[in-house]
């Protein structure tokens, strides 16, 4: 694997996507290239503070009521 | 409505528990394609309500969570892209298709941020100010492969292209948000737009 395929599929690698096979020789490419292994762990931490920082929210608490009492099957009971 | 059967009732309750452990989800992602809390709910609403209108169409043993992503997409892509102006799927697909030439670019030009500076530059707002200015087909495999951790698998099937496509976009996308999330952290004074010393010996470093 050259530098080019490594810097084309470092997603997959960071995303767990990367089949066995590809896997060997990406891992022996980094081991090899520092520029390369330097590049995956930079995209790996951008990754994660992409995750860590878009933080996640709860729905409005109105939000779940107005979709509750749209069900058929709840308004049979109010 | 008329007299539910209890079956229907039974079939209600069957979704319910089903379908609301999602609504977190579901309304997060809502509110990164609308980028507004207003249409987020009524987007959220009316995947609801069309999940429940055609639960008897979902298969049993199939992914439940993401068949009602899917209803979200498609529920946004009808309804709000139009009212959002938000440019045709068209006028990506050229970039979609430089996607290799792209990459070869990058690795032999070999320049890169200083990741360091970058990290400890961005705030949680610039995280998500670069997600929101992402183009709408390349926000939408980010979300749902950052924010809600789908496999490629399980995101071509929300968004009905090839895994090749989803691959295309989440390279485009995460490459697109962390140019502008050095732009922000530049904006912030983090750090000197340049840096020139870093950018070079960066440079040096050809890859074979």
């Amino acid at each position: 694997m050259d530098c080019r395929k490594v810097r084309e599929v470092v997603f997959l690698y960071t995303d767990n996507e990367m089949e066995e096979e590809l896997l060997i020789s990406f891992r022996e490419h980094m081991d090899h290239c520092p520029p390369c292994a330097q590049e995956i762990h930079r995209t790996e931490r951008i990754l994660r503070l992409v995750r860590r920082r878009c933080s996640r929210q709860s729905a409005p608490a109105s939000l779940r009521e107005r979709i509750l009492t749209s069900f058929p099957h709840r308004r049979k009971l109010l | 409505m008329s007299a539910a059967t209890g079956q229907d009732q039974k079939r209600g309750w069957d979704f319910e528990a089903a379908a609301m452990p999602f609504v977190d989800g579901l309304y997060n992602t809502a509110l990164r394609m609308t980028r507004n809390a207003e249409d987020a709910e009524d987007l959220v609403q009316e995947t609801y309500f069309k999940a429940y209108k055609y639960y008897d169409k979902f298969q049993e043993g199939t992914n439940f969570r993401a068949w009602l992503f899917k209803i979200l997409k498609n529920t946004f892509i009808n309804s709000y892209r139009k009212k959002q102006s938000i440019p045709p799927q068209s006028d990506f697909s050229e970039i979609e298709d430089s996607f290799e030439s792209q990459v070869s670019d990058e690795a032999t030009r070999g320049v890169k941020s200083p990741e360091q500076e970058l990290l400890e530059g961005v705030l949680d707002e610039d995280v998500k100010r670069a997600m929101d200015g992402l183009p709408v087909d390349y926000r939408m495999a980010v979300v749902l492969a950052d924010l809600e951790g789908f496999s490629y698998k399980e995101i071509a099937e929300i968004l009905d292209v090839p895994v090749g496509t989803v691959m295309s976009r989440l390279y485009r996308g995460r490459k697109l948000m962390e140019e502008a999330m050095l732009e922000y952290a530049q904006e912030h004074g983090y750090i000197r737009s340049g840096e020139p010393s870093k950018m070079r010996s960066r440079r040096d470093e050809v890859p074979n």
